[in-house]
């Protein structure tokens, strides 16, 4: 009995601890990301998936590679692994503007699911540990071997952002209820 | 039913041009250096005389946005052989001799000019760097023939 408490007192700890770190990982961002984000990253609509498939498929490799010319192949694998980093870091910038908007969300709704809000920050950790190995990986070996995690955190990314637009429906459909009543 | 109006007359200004100008101009990368061309570098609003006379001023004004979009995600979709093709059309297809064109584009990058408003910045990135690839490409192979001449 004194295990099982001792278990759940463990978990509720480690989720307490992850939810300071968010938020101390969030809040330095913040100027940080509302400047960057809105003058670079100003363009918040989602990258397709047939641009993702672009600059991480190995096809456009394969033409520079038969041009027979290294200088053109050098170009070309710092150019890709430009593009691909940009990618990544706007991902990232997504994601977290979507984490804000929920954690702003989730301080005004006053009866939250559990087992959603795990969910939601089980994802958003996946996320951004896809993203950090990501950017990492582009900058020891280039992109064109990553598409499948690439892929992997497109979807993901999408998903969090579909989780977080029906969470904030559901939370503007019940302000608008009470305050009908 | 305003707005479903709007929106039709959009897609028939964009139709119109469509037909009448775009269709006279050879290649994508043509019509997007094209379309950005109508867009005023202060305000950012697009213009056109003739689309402007045939529809409203407004109209014609997102008609030509639409375009550029359309097209700008059409050409930042292509494999990079296909843009050297579309830099290559681009270059037959100027008036101007090929050689100052490739090298005036290699230095002053003006197809950056040619991003639309509010784009995605990866997919801007991927379009400005695979157009500075193609050109570098298409300099190389420049170089390659000019060799070729004089060893023959």
């Amino acid at each position: 009995m004194i295990e099982l408490w001792s278990l759940i007192a463990g978990v509720v700890l480690l989720l307490l601890l992850m939810a300071v770190a968010i938020k101390g990982w969030l809040a330095p961002r913040q100027f940080q990301e509302r400047t960057r984000a809105s003058r670079e990253l100003g363009a918040m609509e989602p990258c397709p998936e047939e641009f993702v498939s672009r600059i991480f498929s190995p096809a456009d490799r394969e033409f520079v590679r038969g041009l027979k010319a290294g200088s053109i192949e050098r170009l070309f694998e710092q150019e890709r692994k430009r593009v691909a980093l940009v990618w990544v870091h706007q991902t990232s910038a997504m994601i977290r503007k979507v984490m804000r908007e929920h954690a702003e969300a989730t301080r005004e709704s006053k009866n939250l699911e559990f087992s959603t809000e795990i969910n939601i920050l089980a994802q958003f950790l996946t996320l951004m540990a896809v993203c950090w190995i990501l950017s990492v990986a582009v900058q020891i070996g280039g992109p064109l071997w990553l598409g499948g995690l690439a892929h992997f955190g497109q979807r993901l990314s999408q998903q969090v952002t579909k989780l977080q637009e029906s969470f904030q429906a559901g939370v503007l459909a019940k302000a608008e209820r009470v305050g009908r009543a | 039913m305003d707005l479903s109006y709007k929106m039709v007359t959009v897609e028939e200004a964009y139709d119109d041009l469509l037909r009448r100008s775009l269709s006279k101009i050879s290649g994508d990368l043509a019509r997007l250096i094209y379309l950005a061309s109508t867009r005023d570098y202060n305000t950012g609003k697009y213009h056109h005389d003739g689309l402007a006379a045939r529809f409203r001023v407004e109209i014609a004004c997102k008609a030509l946005e639409l375009a550029h979009r359309r097209i700008f995600y059409r050409i930042a979709a292509c494999s990079l052989e296909e843009l050297v093709e579309e830099v290559e059309l681009y270059l037959s297809s100027s008036r101007q001799s090929r050689d100052e064109v490739l090298q005036v584009w290699q230095k002053l990058e003006p197809y950056r000019v040619a991003l639309p408003v509010d784009v995605n910045v990866a997919i801007a990135q991927l379009f400005v760097s695979n157009t500075k690839l193609a050109l570098a490409i298409l300099r190389r192979r420049q170089e390659q023939e000019a060799m070729g001449e004089r060893a023959s």
